[in-house]
């Protein structure tokens, strides 16, 4: 739900559902990095309440477009937050039968 | 639907744990050692619980 | 004419490589690192925002590009149930939000349905109830889905177990354990209400149209075979059987995959000085999980050293009366350990990576609700 003003499409205060500080402080990070960005930041009304409204400001583009970028922008980090941690456990795992294949190795010694 | 329940009811005895068939108008006393207190059975229909 | 306060001392014109000038050093520390002082901690806000050093002409911000250029991963030990790994380049929202989603957004199969057939035991139904939800279950998630109010209960979305246990007269005392669960792949075997209607079709409590071994290979246990359920006195007997559908830690905590999962910022200990002798001896005595230790330099001289960063608890120990000016306590701000200790029922690599999907979901979720 975007709550922003008809006329000016840059900033504006983004209510999102069934949402908490996962998303919102993550989405907030990556959004303060964007140098369209001029304002960002989080709120929870009340924790009792899924909900949690995000305020963007911009320097001319559109608020909305903003924050899907910076959300495609997270994504893409996570992607490779993923792929770089499955590399690292398959080369620990490779390191580690290594290890053992040289243990063996000076025992046979 | 019975009014008279003719089902004979088991209850347990309070003192030696052994069962006694009972039908209305009896007397309320365990058939071998002759305590008082009889104890109902545990239901046989299912109960679900939430595990939480 | 340069600009006040730049420290462009290479002219752009002269390096164009060199377009980012460096922050004096006070500044890069305090971007870079939370300072822990013996009263609190300073610094703690992290400065990356995209202007945060633009009238010194430094750009701070971190694109995607420059975080997959420098987002490292370092795996320090991994077994069945439990690993720890360091994330390096991340920032502590992103770090943050992983943690939250592996504590109660990663799914898990538990146990929500209990049928009480017979419990003549001293434990009271719905305390023997809620015991049997908090076994952990050895039963991949992903096979199976969740499982709504108007659902029937099927070969996808349940798995049934069965506890049949009685302590005979005469016998002494025995322990239930979780191990004498029996796992049932063909489904309910307790008949609902009304006895057989049409022919020999028996209404069970689950409508299982092939068997749950096809689906699973294994055989969906319980993760420990050993935690104790119930304790049966002589003549007492427990008859139930058990559903265990999925569900995430945000509903109830039995759906939590992990023990735990925390993480903690690299620290970082610096000796400001050159501690000799006594002074040495009294600040390795002070730290309670040895992070300095005494080198001899030759001619009976001892200097402390710091060997152990990493498993700097920051008590502040050494920060603490006099020695608060010889040693620097300090938090790497993009550098985290993170430990993950799995319940068993996935793999705790496989639960990082299920938790780095489920945000990712969160965005498209967003993403499309924008559009």
């Amino acid at each position: 739900m975007e709550h922003g003003s008809v006329t000016d499409s840059t900033a504006s205060s983004f209510s999102i559902m069934e949402e908490d500080h996962t998303l919102a402080n993550s989405v907030r990070f990556v959004l303060n990095q964007d140098p369209r960005v001029a304002f960002c930041g989080y709120s929870i009304p009340h924790p009792a309440d899924n909900k949690v409204n995000i305020r963007v400001q911009t320097t001319g583009d559109s608020a909305k477009d903003v924050l899907k970028d910076s959300l495609q922008d997270l994504m893409v980090m996570c992607q490779h937050v993923r792929g770089t941690f499955d590399t690292a456990v398959s080369d620990f795992r490779q390191n580690k039968t290594a290890e053992g294949m040289d243990i063996d190795l000076n025992k046979k010694k | 639907m019975d009014s008279q329940q003719p089902e004979p009811v088991s209850y347990l005895c309070g003192d030696c744990g052994a069962e006694n068939t009972l039908k209305p108008g009896d007397v309320i006393q365990c058939r071998e050692c002759g305590y008082r207190i009889l104890y109902k059975k545990r239901t046989r229909r299912i109960v679900q619980y939430e595990a939480r | 004419m340069p600009k006040k306060g730049t420290k462009s001392t290479k002219g752009t014109d002269d390096e164009p490589q060199q377009q980012q000038n460096k922050l004096p050093d006070h500044l890069e520390l305090q971007r870079t690192r939370v300072i822990c002082k013996a009263g609190a901690p300073t610094h703690t806000e992290g400065f990356q925002y995209s202007g945060a050093y633009a009238a010194m002409g430094v750009d701070t911000s971190v694109s995607v590009d420059k975080f997959c250029m420098n987002f490292k991963v370092e795996v320090k030990r991994l077994t069945e149930d439990d690993m720890e790994f360091d994330m390096i380049g991340v920032d502590a929202s992103i770090a943050n939000a992983f943690r939250r989603i592996l504590i109660a957004e990663v799914p898990t199969m538990a146990i929500e349905k209990v049928f009480m057939v017979d419990n003549t035991s001293v434990i009271a139904d719905e305390v023997l109830s809620h015991r049997l939800g908090l076994i952990p279950l050895d039963a991949d998630p992903r096979l199976f889905d969740y499982m709504s109010e108007n659902d029937v209960p099927n070969e996808r979305n349940t798995i049934v177990y069965k506890l049949h246990v009685s302590c005979q007269k005469g016998s002494p005392r025995l322990t239930v354990k979780s191990g004498q669960l029996e796992w049932l792949p063909e489904g309910s075997q307790l008949n609902m209400a009304a006895p057989a209607q049409s022919g020999n079709k028996q209404k069970t409590y689950t409508s299982f149209s092939q068997s749950q071994k096809d689906i699973s290979k294994e055989s969906l246990g319980v993760k420990f075979k050993d935690i104790t359920i119930a304790r049966l006195g002589p003549g007492q007997a427990i008859e139930l059987e058990a559903h265990a559908v999925k569900g995430i830690g945000k509903v109830h905590a039995k759906w939590s995959p992990v023990a735990t999962a925390w993480y903690k910022m690299l620290p970082e200990v610096v000796l400001l000085k050159e501690i000799k002798d006594d002074d040495a001896e009294k600040l390795v005595k002070k730290c309670p999980v040895n992070v300095f230790d005494i080198e001899d330099l030759g001619n009976g001289e001892k200097r402390a050293v710091v060997t152990k960063p990493r498993s700097c608890t920051l008590c502040r120990e050494c920060v603490m009366g006099p020695s608060e000016e010889q040693v620097r306590l300090t938090r790497v701000r993009d550098h985290f350990i993170f430990t993950i200790e799995s319940t068993g029922a996935l793999p705790p690599e496989v639960l990082f990576t299920e938790a780095v999907k489920i945000l990712e979901e969160k965005c498209e979720r967003v993403i499309s609700e924008l559009s």
